[in-house]
């Protein structure tokens, strides 16, 4: 297989968030990772405390020019992430602009990130970028609830309100959407989430065709950081190998995560010791440990196929 | 396994040198590897074009400062490799130094990354500071002949001269020493280079001892880059698995360095097509492809012990 992804986003020294929980899991599935690291910190800004630089719009335009010069600036797929500087994202709207006209099939998968639980935790002017420049060139987005909200105008309180925002989400760009986690009920009770899919394809003859999905997964008590990374970069693997058949794509990524959630959250009880909440460094995802589970995920999350 | 390693090496947007060559590998093989990347270029300078940042001194005390704030600044092993820096390299110094008093067991891997062929391609001036400052925290070095002359002031023209330079190497610092390529004659003939190692292990009853191997290793008829960051990352892998045994340390270690080359090679040949020399970026190490190989080497390479001694 050689499909090359370019992936820009965050660098910590310790633990798995942006490029550090995007890339290892791309590259023991096959895929050539060239990776523009966007910040560099020492962990994620969940902990206690956190120091380091960050990568301005020239500084990424240089990098890409680099990459330019030398003629090796074809990529199979575009992978984005946490962003917090408008011009910094502009600058990667452009450069997936030139990629697209150097390779047409490019898929660009994007993760909106704006925020979660009704409030967002990036500054608000990065909201029209995404709406007007981002979500425009994107292929494949995944966006939670708030996020997929804010980016139509539109609420989600019944499953109704979520295919109806996933066609607004549609019309906006991207063929594949996924609504990565919502406040909707579940069939299986409160301890699990409802996410949906939605995916539009042409048929030969021209004539559209959307598959639709929702998925129960279960809740996990804990907070994580690194997750939607880890997701994201995954839809893009199993998209790849599966992309006529949303479904299949969705169980096998929302079984990688379940696993590694899983082995994590045990290793973080058992540093963290009876009765004690882990700590953001013992709730670092068990990447390395994962590898099995990476390669070859057993299927433990079903999709259902809706409307 | 939990095992932490701290690497601060370079990264590459597009290829496999520094930390993007040691990272991958040293993951898959199950270590937790924390990387501070000393600069971000877009590719390695041996392209035609290259272009990218570079990290100060202060900025990597700062990102050491975040982990030391968090205190979690506990690990097994550091790694370490091209620098051009003396600035640079005398806070890397400083943060070892912190480390191992943090970390009494902590085992320092360091490539002097100075020069080959006889020809220096950093700065001079980063001579003294591997010599004085560098080499005598680290606890296994995997110099070049040229590098090994350079830091001992003796040329090694013999196997004797070579056993020496390892053994002035000892006494400065690392208990490992790796001679990773060498201008020696080979036994199996011009079309193998000769590579060295000698060990000194203090055994359960307290005596203590002296390994040294030799290899003749198969040239290959192309210039790799990343290949020496590869090599540094196997060897803490295999040396961690053997901590008393370099002779299966390096035969694993060559030997994969053996297969991902060999995979490299055919395919930049593909690439290039007949009669035609690949580029740089066709050079590029084939590292997720090699992934197997990396995982579970096998063994293409003998190590020859040359000698054990008492000491």
């Amino acid at each position: 297989m050689e499909c090359r992804v370019l992936s820009i986003q965050s660098h910590v020294v310790r633990g798995y968030v942006g490029n550090k929980s995007a890339s290892f899991p791309l590259q023991v599935l096959g895929f050539e990772v060239d990776s523009i690291n966007s910040v560099q910190f020492s962990n994620h800004t969940g902990y206690s405390h956190w120091k380091g630089q960050v990568l301005t719009a020239d500084e990424l335009h240089v990098l890409y020019e680099g990459i330019k010069l030398n003629n090796v600036h074809h990529y199979d797929y575009v992978l984005t992430g946490y962003t917090r500087d408008t011009s910094f994202l502009e600058m990667v709207v452009d450069i997936v602009q030139e990629l697209k006209r150097a390779n047409p099939n490019l898929v660009y998968v994007c993760d909106p990130v704006l925020g979660d639980h009704g409030s967002m935790y990036v500054p608000e002017n990065l909201y029209p970028v995404y709406k007007n420049k981002v979500v425009p060139v994107a292929d494949i987005i995944t966006p939670n609830q708030f996020e997929a909200e804010l980016l139509t105008g539109k609420n989600i309180s019944t499953e109704k309100d979520a295919v109806e925002v996933m066609d607004l989400l549609h019309a906006m760009g991207p063929d594949t959407v996924v609504i990565t986690s919502s406040d909707l009920p579940s069939r299986l009770g409160d301890r699990f989430l409802v996410s949906l899919g939605s995916q539009r394809k042409v048929r030969p003859d021209g004539s559209r065709t959307t598959q639709r999905v929702r998925i129960e997964v279960p809740k996990v008590d804990a907070v994580f950081v690194g997750t939607g990374d880890l997701f994201a970069a995954m839809l893009l693997a199993w998209t790849h190998h599966n992309p006529n058949d949303l479904k299949m794509a969705c169980e096998k990524t929302f079984s990688v995560m379940h696993h590694v959630i899983k082995r994590t959250i045990s290793y973080a009880h058992e540093l963290a010791g009876p009765g004690r909440r882990p700590s953001p460094p013992q709730l670092e995802l068990r990447m390395v440990q994962s590898k099995a589970d990476i390669e070859d995920p057993a299927v433990v999350i079903e999709a259902t196929v809706i409307s | 396994m939990e095992c932490r390693v701290l690497s601060i090496q370079s990264h590459v947007v597009r290829g496999y040198v520094g930390n993007k060559s040691a990272t991958f590998p040293l993951q898959v093989l199950g270590f937790e590897v924390d990387s501070i990347n000393s600069v971000q270029f877009s590719n390695h300078t041996g392209y035609a074009h290259w272009k990218g940042q570079v990290l100060t001194a202060d900025e990597l005390n700062v990102l050491y400062e975040g982990i030391m704030l968090n205190k979690v600044n506990r690990y097994d092993y550091i790694l370490t490799g091209y620098s051009r820096d003396t600035s640079f390299l005398k806070t890397v110094v400083d943060i070892i130094q912190e480390l191992k008093k943090a970390n009494p067991g902590l085992v320092y891997v360091c490539d002097p990354v100075m020069g080959d062929q006889g020809a220096m391609y950093v700065p001079e001036y980063l001579l003294p500071v591997y010599r004085d400052k560098v080499v005598p925290l680290a606890d296994i070095l995997t110099p070049n002949q040229f590098e090994a002359e350079l830091l001992t002031g003796r040329k090694i023209t013999t196997e004797e001269d070579a056993v020496e330079v390892m053994d002035l190497l000892h006494k400065m610092g690392p208990e490992t020493v790796v001679l990773t390529s060498t201008d020696l004659p080979s036994k199996c003939g011009d079309q193998f280079l000769v590579a060295l190692g000698s060990q000194k292990i203090v055994k359960p009853d307290g005596t203590k001892t002296n390994q040294k191997i030799c290899m003749d290793i198969p040239k290959v008829d192309a210039v790799f880059v990343g290949t020496g960051d590869l090599f540094a990352a196997m060897l803490l892998a295999w040396t961690h698995h053997h901590p008393k045994d370099l002779k299966a340390a390096c035969e694993k270690t060559v030997s994969v360095m053996h297969h991902v080359i060999k995979r490299t090679i055919t395919y930049a040949n593909e690439m290039a097509g007949p009669g035609k020399r690949p580029s740089p970026a066709q050079l590029e190490l084939r590292m997720v492809q090699s992934k197997a190989d990396i995982e579970n080497p096998a063994i293409v390479v003998e190590a020859k012990v040359l000698h054990e001694s008492s000491q």
